[in-house]
């Protein structure tokens, strides 16, 4: 990896004195270049997160580095960092051409040369003939055009966006999505997104950083995180549905171990690591296959099926558990029906039952 | 709440009134319900009819005539058609300059209303100590009755009264001022009086613009890399465009009027140079029983205020008329 575009290093926020710790020491490495998004839920500190990177913010301790050079002495505006707001919060009062061209004219940049970039930057986002168009008669997608070309238009090394589809209408935020890409690619930009919605993250992102409760989980790349997730969080928060997750025992009887909560048993494939203690165990919905009852791992009672296109959600209840399992729309159970489930192989996840991180129960070259 | 109670008991009221049935669920009141409204509220409209509209009326026809209580009736009085206008136009340079002067003092007191007030809503954008016990102290004035700031600021501008004391102590003696002795001294003194009493009224109106202006569009340009008095004149002003223009419309509207303080601090003295529109069209009724031509003067001053308000209002008509379309 080349060296990083962008460094956060321990960093943390608090306010109030400490008493509420919005940012509980992040470390975080960016490469040029790079689409990282970071995910979570409402207040788990990434907005704050975006706020001290663009400098609205002044962290409580650690350093944010861009190109290996601390920029915390720098205020908001010198920092070489745009940021794309939610509600986009452009400049009602001026017209597209005025909302170009305020950044550059801010700095005192020559007419001829805030000309040039403004009809660059207009031609970029495909908006050269709504150059003279009043904000305010601007429509969403559009309002998020000339937000984005605003910013890239000071020239940033690093754009931030702050939840960047949300409010835009389906249809557009397929389009904005083509849009964005291409502009990265384009560009060469480095870009970070702050979102809650895993969809957007997915689809946009080359490496998500999932964040709770002011803490980085994991950041890894889109691929991998949704069948690896490292921690507890990230598996009940990635995938719709998410991983089913159970917490239980492990025993050991000589040398076949077993995972048991009460009322709910599965024999594990031999060769697990694992000291016998409180775990949980993680299936992926999609690693997951209706079998007829007899002779399966696991079987139970079908509570709920919910077609979506070519596949169904099929909820079962095993024993206490409920598991919610991805099949084929054609050929899917009745509710009411006893099914039994199958596991696909190397697909079981265990975490620690209180360090929340994931174990590696089977060390690779094993297979089941 | 009482529409669906209504709507609720349609039927039996149809049976009654015998209003035609109207379609069940659809909260709309049917053309019978409409006719039994208008017959409701008939009284209603007929008593704000006779005491807005009568009157206006008839001192229209009073403006066309040249009545005066002294001489009968005035439907007895000669319709002189629009004489009475031409003369104020044309020939009345009393009520010319009135007009004028008017004009000069509401220019003067607006801008200077509006630059305290904006200063001060800025500052109190601000934390600082003692500043809900400032913001009551600040507010005061407003509150004040206008005859009553009149005769206080009256008594301040007394030859021996305290303005002039503290001039003398700042520079010197024999700087004392005969204030309403002296033509542009009188008017500065009306001023004075104005802008002590009224800038809290920008000022309250423009802080509660400042806080409703939204957040992000400010960071955004600091962000861009605006100065912060950049983000000020080029980003917040514009937001506060619509605010600023209906505030200085409410404070025209009420200092095209004015009369209360100039009544009490010179009587629109010495001679008429601190006359104002009010001020000269209640001598002519009052002092002169002129009437029909007060009546036309307060007319021409309707249209002439109408006209202004709505050019001072054209700039943002659309902005403020947007919502709902």
């Amino acid at each position: 990896m080349s060296a990083p575009k962008l460094e956060l290093v321990d960093l943390v926020k608090e306010y109030e004195d400490g008493a509420v710790v919005a940012v509980d020491g992040i470390n975080l490495s960016i490469a040029p270049g790079e689409t990282v998004a970071l995910l979570g839920s409402s207040g788990c500190g990434k907005s704050t997160t975006l706020n001290m990177i663009v400098g609205l913010e002044t962290p409580t301790s650690g350093d944010i580095r861009i190109d290996g050079k601390s920029i915390l002495h720098l205020p908001a505006g010198k920092r070489d960092v745009g940021l794309v707001f939610q509600d986009y919060a452009v400049f009602t009062s001026m017209t597209v051409k005025e909302n170009l061209a305020f950044g550059l004219a801010v700095r005192k940049t020559p007419k001829p040369e805030i000309e040039r970039v403004v009809a660059e930057t207009a031609e970029l986002l495909g908006m050269s003939d709504r150059l003279n168009a009043k904000a305010r008669e601007l429509g969403g997608s559009e309002l998020q055009r000339v937000a984005i070309g605003r910013t890239l238009a000071t020239r940033p090394s690093i754009l931030l966006l702050d939840e960047p589809l949300s409010n835009l209408e389906a249809e557009a935020r397929l389009a904005m999505r083509r849009e964005l890409r291409r502009l990265q690619a384009e560009t060469g930009l480095t870009i970070i997104y702050v979102t809650h919605d895993q969809i957007e993250a997915l689809s946009l992102a080359d490496r998500i950083a999932v964040m709770n409760a002011g803490k980085i989980l994991q950041a890894e790349e889109t691929t991998s995180i949704c069948e690896r997730p490292d921690h507890v969080f990230v598996a009940g928060f990635l995938g719709s549905p998410p991983m089913n997750l159970v917490r239980g025992e492990v025993s050991r009887c000589g040398e076949t171990a077993s995972f048991s909560k009460e009322g709910f048993a599965l024999d594990l494939p031999p060769g697990a690591h694992l000291e016998p203690g409180r775990y949980a165990l993680g299936l992926r919905p999609e690693a997951l296959r209706l079998v007829p009852a007899d002779g399966a791992p696991l079987s139970g009672v079908v509570s709920l099926v919910e077609t979506r296109g070519s596949e169904a959600v099929v909820t079962v209840e095993a024993g206490p558990v409920r598991l919610n399992v991805i099949a084929p729309a054609h050929g899917r159970p009745a509710e009411g029906e006893n099914v039994g489930v199958d596991i696909e192989a190397g697909s079981l996840v265990f975490f620690g039952g209180d360090s929340n991180r994931r174990i590696e129960a089977y060390p690779a070259g094993r297979t089941l | 709440m009482l529409k669906d109670s209504l709507n609720a008991s349609s039927p039996e009221t149809a049976s009654v009134t015998q209003t035609p049935p109207k379609a069940p669920g659809t909260g709309r009141p049917g053309a019978g319900e409409k006719t039994v409204a208008r017959i409701l509220t008939m009284p209603g409209q007929l008593v704000s009819l006779l005491v807005l509209v009568a009157p206006l009326l008839v001192a229209l026809y009073m403006s066309f005539t040249d009545w005066s209580p002294t001489r009968g009736s005035l439907f007895e009085a000669e319709f002189v058609g629009f004489e009475n206008y031409s003369e104020l136009l044309i020939w009345d340079t009393r009520f010319v300059y009135a007009v004028l002067r008017t004009l000069l003092i509401s220019i003067a007191c607006l801008s200077l209303e509006f630059t305290f007030g904006l200063g001060l809503a800025v500052l109190f954008m601000r934390r600082f100590r003692g500043k809900s016990v400032l913001f009551s102290a600040f507010l005061t004035p407003m509150m004040i009755l206008p005859v009553v700031v009149g005769y206080i600021f009256w008594m301040l501008f007394q030859s021996s009264g305290p303005v002039n004391q503290i001039m003398e102590c700042i520079l010197g003696p024999d700087v004392a001022l005969e204030w309403f002795k002296n033509a542009p001294l009188a008017v500065t003194a009306v001023i004075v009086t104005e802008v002590w009493h009224w800038t809290p009224l920008f000022f309250l109106i423009l802080l509660s613009g400042l806080n409703s202006v939204p957040e992000n569009p400010v960071r955004a340009a600091v962000i861009l890399g605006a100065s912060p008095r950049q983000v000020f004149w080029r980003v917040i002003m514009p937001m506060l465009k619509p605010v600023i223009i209906v505030a200085f419309v409410i404070r025209a509207m009420e200092i095209i009027k004015l009369f209360d303080e100039v009544f009490m601090l010179t009587r629109g003295g010495p001679g008429s140079s601190t006359e104002t529109i009010s001020l000269y069209i209640y001598k002519l009724a009052f002092n002169d029983f002129q009437l029909a031509y007060g009546a036309a003067a307060a007319f021409l001053t309707l249209i002439g205020s109408l006209v202004l308000i709505h050019l001072m209002l054209a700039p943002v008509r659309n902005q403020l008329l947007e919502a709902g379309r």
